[in-house]
């Protein structure tokens, strides 16, 4: 598909401030009909304010969006909707108390007033196959389904709206490679019937092999529309971050008789989840669990933690027994988990930065049961500075930080406190740009540097080849294989979506 | 919406609290001296007809994940006013009073949609507000209605079992569960009231949805107090706090979670039946108030428990451990 039409949809100098900050100044870009644009830029860069400008959830403050040479006013998601555009957003937007065919017919604008379940089925079950779900029924109830599941639910009803321009707002970024190829060929697909597409995305791979053509914003504005055919992932880089980044240098080094391990897993299962898992891990060192959705890397993270109350298997921190299933205990023994939902699970987003910082280290920062305001500011200017994050802001919510500095605090949390031996980080830079995924890799790095054991479970082969010390392949809850050295990153992929056994073998 | 499988809790509450009172109820011969007779189902419906209205309202909102504490404030005003306004007439009486509760849920809706205020605070301020007002409209006594042909109308029995009265009352349940079944807002009702921020971002409406819904449940605590005026030939500036805690152990029973986003009015009216039968039985076995109390307590406990997410997993866990390991064992 190239991108030969004329433009369906163009963005003049976009503007929008919030309060004092500018998130987005002048942009403009267009999208050809039929093609697949690509919007790619660091946290923070105003791709999520474009979006949303685009989608009818903010008001522009100035500069116009025209559709079909129309220029449009809109001033809410309806507006947006009628006006054709349709939109995947980056978080999960599908209702888990309806059933899927209710989530399907959600604010779709041909549904009518009455209700036409019957009538649409056909229609439904078309765009379930289409991205993937077969095996879904329309009348289940989206809460039975998984993460990626119900994200792909999110996906047919986007491409079902039969819209001028469909907005993808990082789509993939719950999915697994094989989810993520049906969203691909879905997408493709909308296209080619001549529909404009924006595709926001952090992986860079999946942007130059889907796309036309890619727009990089940074700081609010943008700084360039390129052909992919110019691009290299290089080069992308480059332009989102203006410089090349940072390359962590591996430390593989280390031989295997460091000091004795400090964590000691054997015979963990979650029933259903993980069979069998045992592992040792020494201090200093970075280990990766490495396995897709579903394979039971991010339940082995969870029941070490103590958060898989079904968990059975023998798991030790310096000898000494944890019960598994009982959190309190794990923390006691100086396990601290990041779990992969900051928002959920993990920040306190309308508190201030330094109160999420320093939640769990309370002791340190209390004399007598209150908080004593000196050692609270030392502790908190040291964190503040370990994590690379602004101080002056140090009192803002977390809430009004980009989501990589969301991440960046939610990390720190767990660093620089003697009482934690192991860090466990479930998927630790989830929807984090290249800038914030490599300050977390250098947190990371150095938390190890003092000692600390970190294990960490990715999908990602460039955070596994370029942070692990060793490697741990997971695929369907048992693990394939042990990497103490340097790996190839095909290796890993083959190992994380096919498992340790070749079909023939299997066969035998 | 359709109405859900018998499997789910909006659909097995009721079913379950109706079909335990049934029994309750059928066997009352047996406990009791007294044998049963038509009357006694009429007189079950009678309650049913004086707390429905309060329910469906309650629970409406309660679907749509807010929570309308200001409905029997809208109740007591609504009846105070259709006798106040109705004393020539009974139509200005019932307009005045539908009227006020419709302006009520529109302001309501209004401040929460707009200004994005927990509904909590909103309606209770208002409850608060709404019974003084109605306090002050009859200088805080109970006011008779002239109007006797009326008060004979809606209670005087149809078909042996049914008075105009419960008719309605049916009638608005089934045009309820109709329009919640067959347009789009029976799904869009449960989406803001299971995920706001999803619903919004799929492009439900989700301000008129809210303000439709407090006017819905303004206008039907209105009609209860109105039906209710009628039926006693007085109204009384203050009915208490019962009320509020029935319809909302009926609206429980129903079906419909706290968390918001479950439930269908022909659940609604499960729990509201049995509710009614349950007050039938206690009225004609004489049993002392305080038991159905405890009952009451006891049944909202038990649907508590078994509504609660920890007790769900610990099933799923149970049973997942039972099966056995679909993974073969692999060594490292």
């Amino acid at each position: 598909m190239s991108a030969t039409g004329e433009e369906l949809v163009r963005v003049d100098d976009l503007t929008k401030s919030f309060g004092s900050t500018r998130a987005v100044h002048g942009a403009s870009f267009g999208i050809a009909a039929g093609e697949i644009h690509a919007l790619c830029g660091h946290n923070g860069a105003g791709k999520s304010t474009v979006v949303k400008m685009l989608s009818g959830q903010e008001t522009p403050d100035a500069g116009a969006i025209r559709i079909g040479g129309d220029r449009l006013d809109l001033h809410s998601r309806q507006v947006a909707q009628r006006s054709g555009v349709a939109l995947v957003d980056q978080e999960l937007s599908v209702v888990a108390s309806l059933t899927v065919a209710e989530n399907l017919m959600l604010g779709d604008l041909r549904a009518g007033w009455l209700n036409r379940r019957r009538a649409a089925g056909p229609r439904l079950r078309a765009l379930l196959d289409n991205v993937g779900l077969g095996h879904v029924d329309l009348d289940q109830p989206l809460s039975e389904l998984g993460i990626g599941e119900r994200q792909l639910v999110e996906i047919a009803r986007a491409l079902g709206q039969d819209a001028r321009l469909l907005i993808l707002d990082e789509p993939t970024a719950t999915l697994s490679d094989v989810e993520s190829e049906y969203v691909y060929a879905a997408v493709r697909a909308v296209a080619a019937t001549g529909r404009a597409i924006l595709f926001v995305s952090h992986r860079l791979g999946e942007v130059l092999g889907l796309c036309d053509r890619v727009t990089v914003m940074r700081d609010g504005a943008v700084v360039a529309t390129t052909a992919v055919a110019g691009l290299t992932i290089d080069s992308l880089i480059v332009q989102m971050l203006g410089e090349a980044p940072h390359r962590l240098r591996k430390r593989t080094g280390r031989e295997a008789e460091g000091p004795a391990e400090v964590l000691n897993v054997s015979g963990l299962s979650v029933a259903g989840r993980v069979d069998d898992f045992s592992i040792g891990l020494r201090p200093g060192r970075v280990y990766a669990l490495a396995g897709q959705l579903g394979s039971g890397a991010s339940e082995v993270l969870r029941a070490i933690a103590g958060l898989v109350p079904a968990a059975t298997g023998d798991i030790e921190v310096d000898g000494v027994t944890v019960r598994p299933g009982h959190p309190i205990a794990a923390t006691r023994a100086g396990i601290a988990f990041v779990s992969n939902d900051r928002k959920s699970e993990g920040l306190f987003l309308d508190k201030p930065i330094s109160w999420n910082l320093l939640a769990t280290r309370l002791p340190a920062v209390t004399r007598w049961g209150v908080i004593d305001r000196q050692r609270w500011s030392t502790a908190l200017t040291r964190l503040v500075g370990l994590c690379g994050l602004d101080g002056k802001r140090s009192a803002d919510s977390v809430r009004s930080l980009s989501g990589g500095n969301q991440q960046k605090v939610f990390v720190g949390r767990g660093l620089g406190r003697s009482d934690v031996r192991v860090l466990l980080l479930d998927d630790p830079t989830r929807g984090v740009d290249v800038g914030g995924r490599a300050a977390i890799h250098v947190l990371l790095r150095d938390a190890a540097d003092r000692g600390m054991t970190v294990l960490f479970s990715s999908t990602e082969l460039e955070e596994l080849l370029d942070l692990a010390d060793v490697v741990i392949t997971m695929h369907k809850g048992v693990v394939v294989r042990r990497h103490d050295g340097d790996v190839a990153g095909p290796v890993l992929l083959r190992e994380m979506t096919h498992g340790a056994a070749t079909p023939a073998e299997e066969r035998r | 919406m359709k109405p859900p499988s018998f499997r789910r809790p909006e659909a097995s509450l009721p079913v379950a609290a109706l079909v335990l009172t049934i029994i309750a109820f059928v066997l009352i011969p047996t406990y009791t001296d007294t044998a049963l007779s038509s009357f006694d189902v009429y007189n079950t419906l009678q309650i049913f007809a004086r707390l429905g209205l309060l329910t469906l309202a309650l629970g409406l909102t309660m679907i749509a994940g807010e929570f309308d504490l200001s409905v029997v404030g809208t109740y007591a005003l609504g009846g105070m006013l259709t006798v106040q306004a109705g004393q020539q007439h009974w139509a200005w009486g019932l307009l005045a009073a539908l009227g006020a509760g419709a302006a009520v849920g529109l302001l309501q809706g209004g401040l929460i949609a707009r200004l994005k205020i927990p509904s909590m605070p909103v309606t209770l301020a208002t409850y608060i507000a709404l019974l003084g007002l109605t306090s002050a409209l009859s200088g805080g006594l109970t006011k008779t209605y002239a109007n006797v042909t009326v008060t004979l109308w809606v209670d005087q029995p149809v078909l042996t079992y049914f008075s105009p009265r419960s008719l309605i009352t049916l009638g608005l349940f089934a045009a309820a569960a109709a329009v919640l079944s067959l347009s789009r807002w029976g799904r869009e009702l449960r989406a803001i009231g299971g995920d706001r921020r999803a619903g919004r971002v799929a492009g439900v409406r989700v301000d008129r949805l809210i303000v439709g819904t407090f006017a819905a449940s303004g206008v039907l605590s209105a009609l209860g107090g109105s039906l209710l005026s009628f039926s006693l030939g007085s109204a009384n500036p203050d009915p208490g706090v019962q009320p509020l805690i029935v319809a909302a152990a009926a609206a429980l029973l129903g079906g419909v979670s706290l968390a918001g986003g479950r439930g269908h009015p022909l659940g609604l009216l499960g729990g509201i039946l049995a509710v009614a039968l349950l007050a039938e039985i206690v009225a004609v076995a004489a049993v002392p108030q305080y038991v159905s109390q405890l009952f009451f307590a006891g049944l909202l406990g038990i649907i508590v428990v078994i509504d609660a997410p920890d007790l769900h997993s610990a099933l799923v866990r149970q049973r997942t451990r039972l099966r056995p390991s679909h993974h073969p064992r692999t060594s490292i």
